[in-house]
C-alpha cells in the first residue's frame, strides 16, 4: 500500500497514475492518513509538506515516534527548497521538487520500496 | 518596499503552481486510457482556466485606480449563480459540496459585475480548498441592514488573529503565505478585498471554531424599487 498525502487532488492524482498499479490511495491531509495507518499499514509515504491542517513536517515527527511507524520509507514532494537538508532521521528516503518532477522518478521509490 | 517584494513572490507561487500541475498532468497522458485521457483534458482546461482568470484579476488590480470599472445594478442571485456554474466542475472534481441559501429581498446591488464575480469566486474557490468531503462549504446571499450580504462559510481551520484584524479593517495590505492558513497565500483574499474596496463594499471574515466565513456587504441598488 502507498499514501499519497497532498492536499491539491490534481497533483496527488497525477502521482497515483505514475504508482501504475500499485495499491495506493490519497489523503488530502495527515490527520486522516494517520487515522487509517492502523487499518492499512503503507509500504511507502508520498508526503507534501504544505498541508491544509497540521504540515509536512508534524506528521513526519508523529510517524518518527512510533516504532512501527518509524520505519516506514517517505518520500517528500515539496516545492520547498528542501536541498541539503537531512531528513534520514524521520525515514525520509528522498526528496522530490514538484516543479522538476518526473514519471520516472517516482517509478523509482515505488519500485524500490513498496514491496 | 518589502512588503509589495513579498506580494510579488506570492504571485509568482500562486501561477507557478498551475504551471507544474500543468506539466504533471501533461506527464500523465502516458499513463492514461482512452477515458481517462478525456479527464486529464478537462482538468487541464480547468486549472488553465483558473490560472488564467488569476491572471486576470491581478491585472484588473493594477487598472483599479484608472477607474475603469463601471458601477451599475447587478443581480447579485445571477452573479452567485455564474460563479457557482463555473465551479460546479471544481467542487465534483475534490468531492466537495456546496450549499446554497438565497433568502434577499434586494436583488440588485451597486456594484461592478466582473469585480463581483472575481470576489465570490475567490471566497468560494477558497472554500473548494478548505472543505472535507464530510463537511459541506455554504453560499448564502441574505439582507443585512441596508446592504446585501453574500456569505461564503467553509470548515477549515480557523482564520489567524492578525489577519482577521485586517479584515475587520476592511483591506489586507499584502498576501503573505506565512500569516495565512495552512496552505493558502492569501492571495484570493488579497484580491477579494481590493476589489470589494474600489466598489464601496464591505468585506469581512467571521471565525468560527470549526471554519470561517468570508462575507462581502454590498450597497442596495434603490434604481428598480417601486417603493
Amino acid at each position: 500500500m502507498i499514501y499519497i498525502i497532498e492536499d491539491d487532488l490534481d497533483f496527488a492524482k497525477c502521482i497515483k497514475r505514475y504508482c501504475r498499479d500499485e495499491n495506493s490511495k490519497i489523503f488530502s491531509n495527515a490527520i486522516e492518513a494517520m487515522g487509517q495507518i492502523d487499518k492499512d499499514f503503507p509500504n511507502l509515504i508520498f508526503l507534501d509538506i504544505l498541508l491544509t491542517g497540521p504540515d509536512g513536517f508534524t506528521f513526519l515527527n508523529e510517524l518518527a515516534s512510533y516504532s512501527d511507524t518509524s520505519k516506514i520509507p517517505v518520500v517528500v514532494i515539496s516545492s520547498l527548497n528542501l536541498k541539503g537538508k537531512d531528513l534520514s532521521d524521520y525515514g525520509v528516503v528522498g526528496v522530490l521538487n514538484k516543479d522538476t518532477l518526473t514519471p520516472k522518478e517516482v517509478e523509482n521509490y515505488v519500485k524500490r520500496y513498496s514491496h | 518596499m518589502e512588503s509589495e517584494v513579498n506580494g510579488i513572490l506570492v504571485a509568482a507561487h500562486e501561477l507557478k503552481a498551475p504551471l507544474s500541475i500543468l506539466r504533471q498532468l501533461a506527464f500523465s497522458l502516458d499513463f492514461a486510457d482512452q477515458k481517462e485521457t478525456s479527464n486529464i483534458r478537462t482538468e487541464m482546461i480547468s486549472v488553465s482556466e483558473r490560472a488564467i482568470r488569476q491572471v486576470n484579476d491581478l491585472t484588473k488590480i493594477a487598472h483599479l485606480e484608472d477607474g475603469l470599472f463601471e458601477m451599475e445594478p447587478v443581480s447579485v442571485r445571477a452573479v452567485c449563480d455564474d460563479v457557482i456554474k463555473e465551479l460546479t466542475y471544481l467542487f465534483r472534481f475534490n468531492n466537495r459540496d456546496l450549499k446554497v441559501k438565497y433568502s434577499n429581498n434586494s436583488r440588485l446591488v451597486v456594484a461592478n459585475r466582473n469585480l463581483l464575480f472575481s470576489v465570490i469566486y475567490n471566497f468560494c474557490l477558497n472554500a473548494v480548498h478548505y472543505s472535507t468531503e464530510e463537511t459541506m462549504s455554504r453560499l448564502e446571499i441574505s439582507d443585512h441592514y441596508d446592504k446585501v450580504r453574500v456569505k461564503i462559510r467553509d470548515f477549515g481551520p480557523a482564520l489567524p488573529m492578525d489577519v482577521w484584524r485586517e479584515m475587520k479593517r476592511g483591506w489586507i495590505k499584502c498576501p503573505t503565505s506565512i500569516a495565512m492558513r495552512p496552505g493558502s497565500s492569501g492571495l484570493g483574499l488579497y484580491i477579494a478585498t481590493k476589489f470589494s474596496r474600489y466598489m464601496n463594499a464591505e468585506v469581512g471574515a467571521i471565525r468560527h471554531r470549526d471554519g470561517t466565513s468570508f462575507f462581502v456587504d454590498l450597497p442596495i441598488s434603490n434604481q428598480a424599487r417601486l417603493f
